[in-house]
């Protein structure tokens, strides 16, 4: 046996996996670097050329990737938020406060067995997720995030967006009748006439703001509400908020409204017969449509990315890191040793019992944690997109908390009363507020 | 109902939240152990009494009064006559104790009875250097033991464990399976003459046949 | 029968073994119709499906059927045409194991029947057994019956408002009733020694006097029990959502009603104010002071705002059962093995759901020779057959939910 053979028998698995990977990683890097060197130029050109195509497809892979995180995070509220009102301590063991425990069930999902039914309509059955799970990504791919933090801005975006979600409804019908199970087509068939009556109310309430707005831009809607807390939506259109927020919940299938998996009546509807990624892919878009019918409640009626009152006391930040020239070079080299040494030395100082390495590691995390927070807060200062984000975000999970909270406390509506309070109230009440503020715009244009 | 419609759903939404903050009843359970009463009689175990006896006293009422007959249990009678028993053969630790063992009449283990006893190591951490420590070498170190003390004694073969990293039950179960180790001295195991083909031999019949 | 069938196409009353029957149809299809031929008209009239109609199996697997009931619906869209429940997949043949059980044994048979209310199962028995024995039960114990009795009943309706809430879609009410009945069943595990089958009613007494940690637990749990039920209460008896889904629901006019044989809460929804405690006393029932709630309306809605305000007697019942508690044995004096003479006793008592009742037949011996348990889910359950049919899927389990059958008790 070699020498190094053994070494390699000795080696862990971590230590294994590292010694395989950081090779290989050095190897990849520089033939990167060598491939870039020699075609760099050309690809960069192409890419410029292109530039809407490339857009695109980075906002749909920064979409796609974005809704992975929010997913968690709702299904990680939702199962404490409800654990909270229920009095129970809920998940608290995986993760601070049990946060990662989403993930894990991400993984589990990922793990389970993908089964699928005898008698089922495999194809239909197995592209029911995704056509679900892509309605969710590409409806949210007009969301405006921040000022020009979006996917795509076009000028019938919010057409597109209840475009989208109509299409989510072809997929839960799919599964519904694709699962080969009669409590996933009742569920199916719940979902469709649900949402198709909620449709209607839904846009017709919209109808209102985009009379408003004069656009159908969700980003110039926004831009329209700018200005303080009392140019906001919700203060005209009182009414078409209410019913905005009532058909929005049922448009995502939330209770008091969640006819379609109501466990207590039809076992899980429609993904009664799924399980592994492809339950997690129905479980996945649910949660993707929280967001996106809270945040499409916030771009509309909440002034969306606007502050709600204007900043008192303005602070503009100019760094000019050029203006140093040899120092910027210095300060970069000998700053982090030294603030490591100066955070770390007083731990070293007044504990006896802490070894000085101790104190040095103490040093550079507190070294970092300030690195972070000084960068953080000079994008926050420099630039407008990051304060609009947390605007836009805080509202949204207001919004979610809510949805949550609805869940946590009201019980489930029949499917008679569901249809009839559409069609009864709903509908003429969007109709009234459609006419009404027509009325308004015309009288007050003379 | 009010007459405000959506009233009720508000102010349902207000409890909700206020229960919210409320202090949560949820028993952590493996930090804080549950509460169990004194009268709690479900437990699943013979009790002791202040001397650490068990305190059941055989008398069988309650395996006859059990109607489900899940009890089971054997004794002696008060003069120690006749060994009775009353259900299956006993399968719970409680009924291994030492008291039960000796009510029930059957043989209590010498506590004066030791596993093993402390040798000098140094041989076995020679073999051990020259082997590598490396555990994939067993046969080897195992033989060259047996070879050093005459037998593999059991502080030996911990000494063995500890020193390549393998399970101690990796290394006994090496050594019994090979005939030709013995755990014994050969005074000891009694005059071994005529033995059996040991599995040494069978080993370096492969060995020839493989030439 | 090459060509691919769709799976309501099969003929009702096609068996496993059936030559009709391809083996993929077998293996994809289920259709909850009995392999049997019909035996009845009517099994013959509901395993025959009309133009639309289809059958919808619920249970026993369903997650709200309460235990494994499986109720087949025969639906038209969401619509319940008609229902057939079947039975039976928690029998146990309790009653036959009590004829070779000594009358001791015979008692903690009956715990595991409606295991929610388990110490009104033992109270009817051991009523039956003191009245063919001929005992006389001392006071106190008495008491401490009524007193746990009650405490009983209250847990039992407190889950009760948990399961309707989630059967109709709301989550947080059964945690916040199991927080209650957890209470109540800790401080009875304190009486009693166990937590969910008592087995603390013995023929002649009770298992145990009342003890400090019993008393402790039930005075801390009393300064706030009112507080807690009408706050528990007010998130479903307020909502608009709950009260418009429970409100004219599976409506029981009171001659049905007393047709069905409904006894209980059920019957007292419809406006009959007929209560064993009251209309033939038992125990120490007579010197208490309590109300019989009444409702007329019949629906869901009467009967669980009925037993919400039973749980307000309860309490009120307890409060009394403290103050008047007397001193004294809590056993009477009886021998291990008891022979009664060969007689017949009956028993009923009002329990949580109704009447709870048992019929012993004593042939001298130490076992009885026959003893039959009257239990109120069972004879409450048929109704489910006239209320059902007309309702929404969504609506059968919550009216189910409203008669609160335990199918522990249903299948004895």
């Amino acid at each position: 046996m070699t020498v190094v053979g053994r070494t390699w028998d000795r080696l862990t698995i971590p230590g294994k996996v590292l010694a395989v990977v950081i090779p290989l990683g050095a190897i990849l890097t520089i033939g990167l670097a060598i491939v870039i060197a020699l075609v760099g130029g050309a690809v960069v050109q192409f890419l410029a050329d292109n530039l809407p195509l490339v857009r695109f497809v980075v906002a749909v892979t920064v979409v796609l990737l974005m809704t992975i995180p929010s997913a968690f995070l709702i299904i990680f509220m939702e199962m404490k938020v409800i654990a909270l009102m229920n009095l129970r301590y809920g998940p608290d063991r995986v993760g601070p406060f049990g946060s990662a425990l989403s993930v894990v069930h991400g993984l589990k999902v990922l793990m389970k067995e993908d089964f699928t039914p005898t008698g089922a309509d495999v194809p239909v059955f197995t592209l029911a997720p995704v056509v679900v799970y892509m309605a969710s990504v590409m409806a949210l791919l007009v969301l405006p995030f921040a000022p020009g933090l979006f996917g795509q801005d076009f000028n019938i975006s919010l057409l597109f967006f209840f475009a989208m979600g109509g299409l989510t409804v072809v997929g839960l019908l799919m599964a519904g009748w694709s699962s080969f199970n009669k409590y996933s087509l009742l569920g199916g068939l719940r979902s469709a006439a649900q949402v198709v009556s909620y449709e209607i109310p839904l846009i017709l309430s919209v109808v209102g703001v985009i009379l408003l707005a004069g656009t159908m831009s969700l980003n110039q809607i926004v831009l329209g509400q700018a200005g303080n807390l009392f140019d906001w939506y919700i203060w005209r259109q009182p009414l078409a908020f209410v019913i905005f927020f009532i058909a929005v919940t049922a448009e995502a299938n939330r209770t008091p409204f969640d006819l379609t998996e109501a466990d207590s009546e039809i076992v899980a509807g429609f993904a009664t017969e799924y399980s592994g990624m492809r339950f997690g892919f129905f479980f996945f878009a649910e949660y993707v449509n929280v967001f996106i019918a809270s945040g499409l409640t916030v771009a509309l009626f909440l002034g969306g990315w606007n502050a709600p009152f204007n900043w008192p006391f303005p602070v503009t930040v100019a760094l000019d890191p050029g203006g140093l020239g040899v120092g910027l070079l210095l300060l970069i080299a000998l700053g982090p040793p030294l603030a490591v040494l100066i955070l770390g030395l007083p731990f070293y100082l007044l504990n006896s019992r802490l070894p000085f390495w101790q104190a040095l590691v103490i040093g550079f995390v507190l070294f970092n944690l300030l690195a972070v927070a000084a960068i953080l807060g000079l994008a926050f200062l420099s630039f407008d997109w990051v304060v609009g984000l947390l605007w836009f975000m805080g509202k949204t999970y207001i919004f979610v908390f809510t949805f949550v909270w609805m869940r946590g406390t009201l019980p489930r509506v029949r499917i008679d009363q569901l249809m009839g309070f559409a069609w009864k109230w709903l509908l003429p009440a969007s109709l009234v507020n459609l006419f009404v503020t027509a009325l308004a715009i015309l009288v007050l244009a003379k | 109902m009010s007459f405000i419609p959506g009233l009720g759903i508000v102010r349902g939404m207000s409890l909700t939240l206020r229960r919210f903050f409320q202090p949560k009843v949820t028993n952590l359970y493996p930090e804080v152990p549950a509460e169990i009463s004194p009268k709690f009689r479900g437990r699943l175990q013979l009790l002791y009494d202040e001397h650490g006896a068990l305190k059941c006293e055989t008398c069988f009422q309650c395996a006859q009064a059990c109607p489900i007959e899940c009890i089971d249990m054997g004794g002696v009678d008060t003069k120690g006559r006749y060994a009775v028993h009353w259900g299956a053969s006993e399968t719970y630790g409680e009924r291994r104790e030492e008291s039960a063992l000796r009510r029930a009449g059957r043989t209590v283990p010498d506590e004066a009875y030791q596993h093993w006893s402390p040798i000098d190591t140094g041989p076995v951490d020679a073999i051990l250097h020259d082997a590598d420590h490396d555990p994939k070498r067993m046969l080897e170190i195992l033989e060259a033991t047996q070879a050093a003390y005459g037998y593999l004694p059991v502080a030996a073969l911990k000494r063995i464990s500890f020193g390549t990293g393998a399970w101690y039950a990796m290394v006994y179960g090496t050594a019994t399976y090979y005939d030709h180790l013995r755990f014994q001295p050969l005074a000891a195991a009694g005059a071994a003459t005529g033995r059996e083909r040991s599995s040494a031999d069978y080993l370096s019949g492969l060995d020839r046949l493989s030439r | 029968m090459t060509t691919a069938r769709s799976p309501f196409d099969i003929p009702a009353h096609a068996s496993s073994d059936d030559p009709r029957v391809t083996l993929d149809e077998q293996l994809g299809v289920f259709e909850p119709i009995p392999p049997y031929p019909p035996r009845t008209e009517r099994e013959a009239e509901f395993y025959t499906l009309r133009d639309g109609e289809m059958f919808l199996n619920m249970g026993p697997q369903h997650p709200s059927t309460h235990g494994v009931l499986r109720v087949v619906l025969k639906i038209d869209g969401e619509k319940v045409v008609d229902i057939d429940p079947v039975l039976g997949y928690l029998h146990r043949g309790v009653e036959k194991l009590c004829e070779n059980a000594d009358y001791h044994q015979a008692i903690c048979y009956m715990d595991p029947l409606e295991y929610i209310s388990s110490l009104f199962c033992e109270w009817s028995p051991v009523i039956a057994f003191e009245k063919l024995h001929e005992v006389q039960v001392p006071r106190r114990a008495e008491y401490i019956r009524v007193l746990s009795g009650e405490l009983n009943r209250i847990a039992s309706h407190a889950l009760f408002m948990g399961w309707f809430a989630l059967d109709l879609g709301g989550l947080t009410p059964i945690l916040w009733s199991f927080i209650e009945r957890d209470e109540i069943v800790e401080m009875l595990a304190a009486l009693t020694g166990q937590r969910m089958l008592f087995n603390y009613f013995r023929i002649g007494g009770v298992n145990g006097d009342l003890n400090h940690e019993f008393m402790s637990r039930l005075g801390t749990w009393m300064s706030k029990a009112t507080n807690q039920i009408n706050s528990n209460q007010a998130l479903l008896n307020e909502n608009e959502i709950f009260v418009r889904r429970a409100r004219g629901l599976g409506v029981m006019d009171t001659q049905t009603a007393l047709r069905m044989c409904l006894t209980g809460p059920n019957l007292r929804a419809t406006g009959v104010p007929f209560d064993i405690r009251r209309a033939h006393p038992y125990s120490v029932y007579p010197e208490l002071d309590f109300d019989i709630p009444t409702r007329t309306e019949g629906d869901c809605l009467a009967r669980y705002l009925l037993r919400m305000d039973e749980v307000k007697q309860s309490l009120r019942i307890i409060d009394q059962c403290l103050h008047e508690m007397p001193d004294g044995p809590v056993m009477a004096k009886l021998p291990r093995l008891i022979r009664p003479r060969p007689g017949r006793a009956y028993a009923a008592i009002e329990g949580p759901r109704g009447q709870y009742s048992s019929y012993v037949i004593s042939d001298g011996t130490d076992q009885p020779y026959r003893m039959r348990i009257h239990d109120p889910s069972f004879i409450h359950l048929q109704s489910v057959g006239l209320l059902m049919p007309g309702n929404l899927i969504a609506d059968t389990m919550a009216i189910m939910a409203s008669l609160d059958p335990i199918m522990g008790g249903v299948d004895k």
